[in-house]
């Protein structure tokens, strides 16, 4: 099954009732799939086919506020171009989970800067490796997203053509027991009009007592993710069997290493090849796949650091004259500790560059020699 | 088509919740008044950015400026997937967000015939920010973006006909209304209530700030601007089928209309004389489409 096949999926397992896009390279077959899903009656559901990615984020918006899953998608220009109101998603709480099936600011192949690109529209930011990742994180995007805890749109990054248009074995779940593990999605009834009220939703005129209080809600739900989505992670593995690290990231042979490469999406794949053979090499080099930027897994970055001499970053994505956004985020998470490890930035996949097996194997080189040389000689390394 | 009412059939109940945030005269704020009295409560009240801030006793939900149509569909198939088709999704937007910016979504929401009542406040301009030019600013009209100067004469380009560009969309229904015609608004709100898809109402609201006159004089100019033809009160069925709702023996000249208002002081006699030779010869196709009950479109 391709990825986004696998995309698709996973919106009729959660029993999606309103979805929206409009096609985009590489996202269009998940917005072919659902009108085949919709025309066949796979489920009882409703595909809004719009006129551009703006409509199709408020189409979810509107559906979402009256209580509806719902389910969108896009890629690069289509993130960009709605952009405007996944902030009015983010800030109106609505549980709306989207595929950004990532594909470059610059050309057509994938990277990571249109996701990048979205971090202040307050969502929660997943980063996935392979097909059967994508159709397991769409439905705990779901449960994380509706938990009355959280309440926050979740975007779910997978990377364009390497993993949208590429068929690798997807285990499909049970429906029964994904009925019995995500139960229907709770309307807010306020928004109705059962009784007399005249409750404004999603509209920002100022004049609260404390103006700042919105942006302080949001940011502390946007953290309580990490909670959540971990207590997610294990019911997930006790109905289903499988399980991505401890949700926020994934490491992947990290005992008794020396340095871990940081990586995400298809290429942490790559990664983890890149890394079994070093060591067999002997080279005591691990992987952490990061799955969750937004929120950032601060404390375990915080505990392996203590274990750790150095950390080599790979960044898909680069905000140009402000750097790769990974790397800066580890390392001022990294600031307040005692011991900190060096940190080495590798540009990597840009514009869809290949990333291959050496390229790893070479990422892991320099950075074993920063350690060797207790100093990093060339923080900044373009593969 | 609407049917007609007396003035006794306007429901006494206010759905609207004084003060918002209207000016003294506001034409929309007695669009909103009007309209929400013969929506009744079982609607949820859409808006994007546009002034005034009317309240209304039934839920609000908002979007993005260009928006609205989208936000519209959205709440109206997730009523459809809760099992609530018995509440209406409404939109009550300005002439930016109808005309311009929110054209496209609304455009497309009408396309795609969703289920919908879109009420339009017309008062010609962007007010909330203060009155510069929109899609629906008529032609000669100063507005903050439109001067007056060597260079200009107020607007350049006509308005847009919005109504009949959304009847060219063959949806269910459009119509026109005016604040000085409240029977025949809220006979046409009535109406829209009883049939189902996209259906659109675009109401005249004059502005006296934006147009410039004495706020007690908001209904005169409303009621000059339909007597003179500049505003005609119509419904087009399906892009086809076309009524006529206010047909004087004679159009009052368009000065009555003009005159009063200081966005049109700086117009010459030419200027007016080509305003009456344009309203006219609109008006006579009008007359022809409902003598023959139909619109080419
Ligand atoms: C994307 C975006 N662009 C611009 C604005 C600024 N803005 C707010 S209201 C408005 C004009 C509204 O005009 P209209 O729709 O005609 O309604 P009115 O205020 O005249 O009732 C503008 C330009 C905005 N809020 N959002």
């Amino acid at each position: 099954m391709v990825g986004n096949k696998a995309a698709a999926t996973a919106c009729k397992l959660a029993r999606v009732q309103v979805a929206s896009a409009f096609p985009i390279t590489p996202q269009t077959t998940i917005t072919q799939y659902l009108s085949e899903m919709h025309a066949n009656a796979e489920w009882d559901f409703d595909f809004v086919n719009v006129e551009g990615e703006l409509s199709s984020q408020v189409v979810v918006q509107g559906a979402s506020r009256i209580g509806a899953r719902t389910f969108t998608c896009t890629s690069g220009p289509g993130l960009l171009y709605m952009h405007h109101p996944m902030q009015t998603t983010g800030s109106g709480r609505l549980p709306v989970v989207m595929a950004v099936v990532h594909r470059s600011y610059k050309g057509m192949q994938p990277d990571h800067s249109d996701l990048m690109s979205q971090e202040w529209t307050g969502w929660g930011h997943w980063y996935v490796e392979h097909a059967q990742e994508v159709l397991d994180s769409i439905l705990m995007a779901y449960k994380v997203a509706e938990d009355p805890r959280i309440r926050i749109p979740i975007a779910v990054g997978y990377d364009g053509y390497v993993l949208s248009y590429t068929a690798e074995p997807v285990e499909i779940p049970d429906q029964a027991l994904v009925d019995e593990w995500l139960p229907p999605n709770k309307p807010i009834p306020e928004v109705l009009p059962d009784k007399v009220n005249k409750a404004t939703f999603g509209r920002g005129f100022g004049g609260e007592a404390d103006p700042q209080v919105p942006w302080k809600v949001h940011h502390d739900a946007i953290l309580k993710i990490e909670e959540v989505h971990q207590e997610v992670m294990d019911s997930f593995e006790k109905t289903f069997g499988r399980r991505y690290g401890n949700a926020m990231i994934e490491p992947y042979m990290m005992d008794d290493v020396d340095v871990a490469i940081i990586a995400m999406g298809t290429i942490a794949g790559t990664c983890k090849a890149a890394v079994e053979k070093m060591q067999k090499e002997g080279k005591k080099v691990g992987l952490i796949k990061l799955r969750s930027y937004i929120p950032f897994p601060v404390k375990d970055f915080q505990e392996w650091s203590k274990k750790l001499d150095a950390i080599a970053v790979v960044d898909r994505s680069i905000c140009p004259g402000k750097g790769g956004p990974v790397y800066q985020r580890l390392r001022e998470t990294l600031y307040d500790m005692k011991k900190r490890p060096l940190t080495l930035q590798f540009h990597a996949g840009l514009g869809g560059k290949e990333v291959r097996v050496r390229d790893f194997e070479l990422i892991g080189d320099k950075t074993l020699k920063a350690v060797k040389s207790k100093k990093v000689e060339e923080p900044v390394t373009w593969v | 088509m609407s049917e007609r009412i007396t003035r006794a059939q306007i429901p006494m109940e206010e759905m609207g919740i004084t003060p918002g945030s209207a000016c003294q005269g506001c034409g929309a704020a007695l669009a909103a008044r009007l309209a929400f009295k013969a929506l009744g409560p079982n609607v949820i009240r859409h808006g994007v950015p546009c002034c005034p801030d009317t309240v209304t006793k039934t839920p609000q939900i908002g979007t993005v400026f260009e928006g609205g149509g989208a936000l519209l569909t959205g709440t109206s198939r997730g009523l459809k997937a809760i099992g609530r088709e018995d509440v209406l999704a409404v939109g009550f937007f300005g002439d930016g967000g109808t005309y311009d910016i929110g054209f496209q979504g609304l455009s497309a929401a009408a396309e795609r015939n969703e289920n919908i009542l879109v009420i339009t406040k017309d008062n010609e301009a962007y007010m909330n920010t203060g009155n510069q030019r929109s899609g629906a600013t008529p032609k000669y009209a100063t507005t903050s973006t439109n001067p007056v100067g060597p260079k200009s004469r107020g607007k350049e380009q006509p308005k847009k006909n919005i109504p009949f560009i959304f009847a060219a969309h063959y949806v269910p229904y459009v119509a026109t209304a005016s604040v000085a015609f409240p029977e025949d608004l809220i006979a046409k709100v009535n109406y829209a209530k009883t049939i189902t898809g996209f259906r659109i109402i675009i109401i005249q609201s004059p502005c006296p700030v934006g147009w410039r006159f004495e706020p007690e004089k908001t209904i005169e100019i409303a009621r000059a601007g339909v007597q003179a033809g500049i505003w005609p009160l119509f419904e087009i069925q399906n892009g086809h089928d076309f009524k006529l709702n206010y047909k004087p023996k004679e159009l009052k000249p368009v000065t009555e209309y003009l005159k009063p208002q200081a966005r049109f002081r700086h117009m010459t006699e030419a200027e007016i004389a080509e305003v009456q030779e344009d309203t006219t010869s609109k008006w006579q196709s009008l007359i022809q489409s409902d003598e023959m009950g139909k619109v080419l479109i």
